[in-house]
């Protein structure tokens, strides 16, 4: 029987974000008063403090600011994607947002590369990951 | 710190600092990680050694560090264990080809990079300097405290390659104590792993970004080396028992009464008067440097 891989939970700060997502749009949102665009999801902004804010799109391309190659599996559901990529992506509008990097081998990665916006699905949910960026 | 506070406000005599599990036994562990994942369990990122994975590698590139210096870190506390009876790698001694050959947990973490998951517990007890000096040991003072929390989740965090929270905890822990780096004769560092002992010691002024390696090489923290970091082992080599590991060797080794890891001349290090002591939360979270010293 093939473990499952946890899912989405959205709550009231990332239902819109997971929303977006479900139509294969990456959103965050952006404050009304500074500008400041923000990741984690949250009911304010972390510069200046303002509730007001939109959830607008991004442009879904970004920079490896960090990343780890898992060679053993925490979940089971995960056993078969071993070796796997969790990376710390700078998105270019602003937010650095943890995700996944596809479309190379683990030893390609690096820190500074340019990756853009992959939809994988799950389940019925869409998950943003991040592969190389291709040339065009 | 807390334990100093209520003590001074007379609220009681005696604070009893404790801690007991048993994760290894009864797996409780693996259940911790996937209830408390969040939404990055949906991209496979559970638990502390891939937060403090993504930590290391962006030191990686920021200065160039790596299992180079790590490797000083994980042979060098293994020396110590194996003066230790209790400590669960007493009888496992580990060379730097056996660390390079060890599987990958989360790459770039071998597994001598992780604490190790232990059965087990571990107490002291804070009270007044009188009282203290009328029991059965000798007593350990607190010569210096201080905290800093920069609290930030690794994944938004700007602090992963320094300074952490370490820095301006011992600027407060020194400080409050008048030491140098000069002045400490031993560091027990909380070591959730490798990379945590050589930012910490970093951010405390041992050594500048990428100084590290060189710093370690030559049997530094060893039995023998002329700055002995983590005398038990550590939570690398003896046992995991989260800031009572680091903070309860360092009591021992200042009442000597730790056998044949005594620091002194049993192991050819200077007798400890003063050996400073760190704690860390979350992943680089929260950071407690506390300097502790002879009566």
């Amino acid at each position: 029987m093939a473990h499952q891989k946890p899912l989405p939970r959205p709550d009231a700060d990332t239902a819109p974000f997971w929303e977006g997502c479900s139509e294969g749009i990456l959103r965050f949102q952006r404050c009304l008063s500074c500008g400041h665009i923000r990741w984690p999801a949250s009911f304010l902004c972390p510069e200046c403090h303002a509730t007001e804010a939109a959830w607008e799109p991004s442009a879904g391309r970004g920079t490896v600011y960090s990343f780890v190659v898992y060679h053993v599996a925490f979940d089971p559901g995960f056993k078969e994607d071993l070796p796997y990529v969790v990376a710390l992506v700078d998105i270019d509008e602003g937010p650095r947002m943890l995700s996944n990097i596809r479309g190379c081998l683990p030893e390609e990665v690096r820190i500074g590369m340019p990756v853009e916006l992959l939809w994988e699905d799950r389940n019925g949910s869409r998950l943003p990951v991040f592969r190389p960026l291709r040339a065009c | 710190m807390h334990a100093v506070g209520v003590l001074e406000q007379g609220l009681c005599n005696y604070v009893a600092i404790s801690y007991g599990h048993n994760p290894l036994s009864s797996g409780g562990l693996k259940s911790v990680f996937q209830e408390r994942a969040g939404n990055e369990a949906v991209f496979g990122q559970f638990g502390a050694s891939a937060g403090y994975a993504l930590a290391a590698r962006r030191a990686m590139h920021e200065f160039g560090t790596g299992p180079d210096t790590w490797k000083h870190i994980a042979v060098g506390q293994r020396k110590w264990a194996n003066l230790n009876p209790i400590a669960m790698k007493y009888k496992e001694p580990m060379t730097f080809e056996d660390y390079f050959k060890s599987r990958w947990i989360v790459e770039p973490f071998r597994l001598p990079d992780n604490c190790l998951i232990t059965d087990g517990g571990r107490a002291y007890i804070v009270t007044s300097i009188e009282r203290a000096r009328d029991l059965p040991n000798p007593p350990v003072l607190i010569l210096g405290m201080g905290q800093h929390n920069p609290s930030t989740d690794v994944q938004q965090a700007n602090h992963l390659a320094g300074p952490t929270g370490a820095k301006k905890a011992a600027e407060s822990a020194f400080g409050m104590a008048g030491i140098t780096t000069t002045d400490v004769d031993a560091c027990q560092i909380y070591d959730c792993f490798t990379y945590t002992v050589e930012i910490t010691l970093q951010d405390y002024g041992f050594f500048g970004p990428g100084e590290g390696q060189e710093w370690f090489e030559g049997c530094t923290i060893e039995p023998g080396g002329r700055m002995p970091v983590n005398t038990s082992g550590g939570q690398l080599s003896e046992a995991y028992f989260m800031g009572l590991t680091p903070f309860t060797e360092a009591v021992m080794q200042l009442m000597e009464r730790c056998g044949p890891r005594q620091l002194g001349p049993a192991t050819g290090t200077r007798k400890p008067e003063i050996i400073i002591c760190s704690d860390n939360g979350a992943i680089l979270q929260t950071h407690t440097c506390i300097v502790l010293g002879k009566d």
